[in-house]
């Protein structure tokens, strides 16, 4: 059953994020993206990460792929015409990605990694350790994220901001 | 049949390879931006994958593919707004023809 549910949506994935990267109009391409972020997080379901599929989803689906959509709408010359991807570069592309999928075939072969199913956790309550965690061992590291955030979003005002100034 | 580790993996470096043909073949910079959100999410299904699989699982996977989210999230906060600036002052979007600084 559950491995029925896995090949389900790896299936959905790959078809996905193969149609992100190949479809010719780039609003059809993150449309697609939204589909397997959500098949990402179906993911993090089936392994027991809820409050993970629950930020995925707020996250990426809500706030990232609007903001592409966005963005795609402002530089509105480009949503019409198809995105042509360059004949040159198609094949250096799939190579880079060959040899990407060479390595990572080659380590996980040697890594000698458990092999078994996963161990039985069907009592622990995966948000309530995540949120220890984050507040206990790696309160550092979560600080710094929120300064990183605020930093993004002051350049982010800063970059789109100052065309305004230059014109009046 | 069972659902390994090594599934979950295999799956992630698929969507990773995937991910890194996009960046590289799309011409596009919103097209790349959207490729590289694929390669983080791969990098966050094997650390969530991992963190499930250990022979004592714990929820440290699940922190680290927090922590990758963030920075996500900042990066494409930042991708799209530069992208913007440059859109406004020279009308493109390909990555290619986003030749300010050779001159």
């Amino acid at each position: 059953m559950q491995a029925v549910l896995f090949y389900a949506l790896a299936a959905a994935l790959l078809v996905s994020a193969g149609l992100v990267v190949a479809s010719r109009n780039i609003f059809h391409a993150a449309l697609w993206l939204a589909v397997a972020l959500f098949v990402v997080a179906a993911l993090y379901v089936m392994l027991g990460a809820y409050f993970l599929a629950a930020i995925q989803v707020l996250i990426y689906i809500g706030a990232v792929v609007v903001l592409a959509i966005f963005v795609i709408n402002l530089t509105r010359t480009v949503v019409g015409a198809p995105v042509t991807l360059t004949r040159r570069w198609v094949i250096p592309a799939a190579l880079v990605s060959a040899l990407t999928a060479c390595l990572i075939a080659v380590a996980l072969a040697k890594s000698g990694l458990p092999g078994g199913p996963a161990p039985d956790t069907a009592g622990v309550d995966w948000t309530a350790a995540l949120g220890r965690h984050l507040l206990g061992d790696y309160v550092i590291p979560f600080e710094l994220v929120s300064v990183l955030l605020l930093a993004a979003l002051i350049a982010a005002i800063a970059i789109v901001g100052k065309d305004r100034e230059d014109e009046k | 049949m069972q659902v390994t580790l090594t599934h979950y993996l295999v799956l992630a470096a698929l969507l990773f390879c995937i991910g890194i043909y996009g960046a590289v073949s799309r011409k596009n910079a919103i097209g790349i931006l959207m490729a590289l959100e694929l390669v983080f999410n791969a990098v966050n299904l094997t650390f969530v994958a991992a963190g499930r699989f250990r022979p004592a699982p714990d929820a440290v996977g699940q922190l680290f593919a927090l922590f990758v989210i963030a920075a996500a999230a900042a990066e494409s906060v930042l991708g799209l707004a530069i992208i913007l600036a440059i859109y406004r002052r020279r009308v493109v979007v390909n990555a290619d023809e986003m030749d300010l600084m050779k001159h």
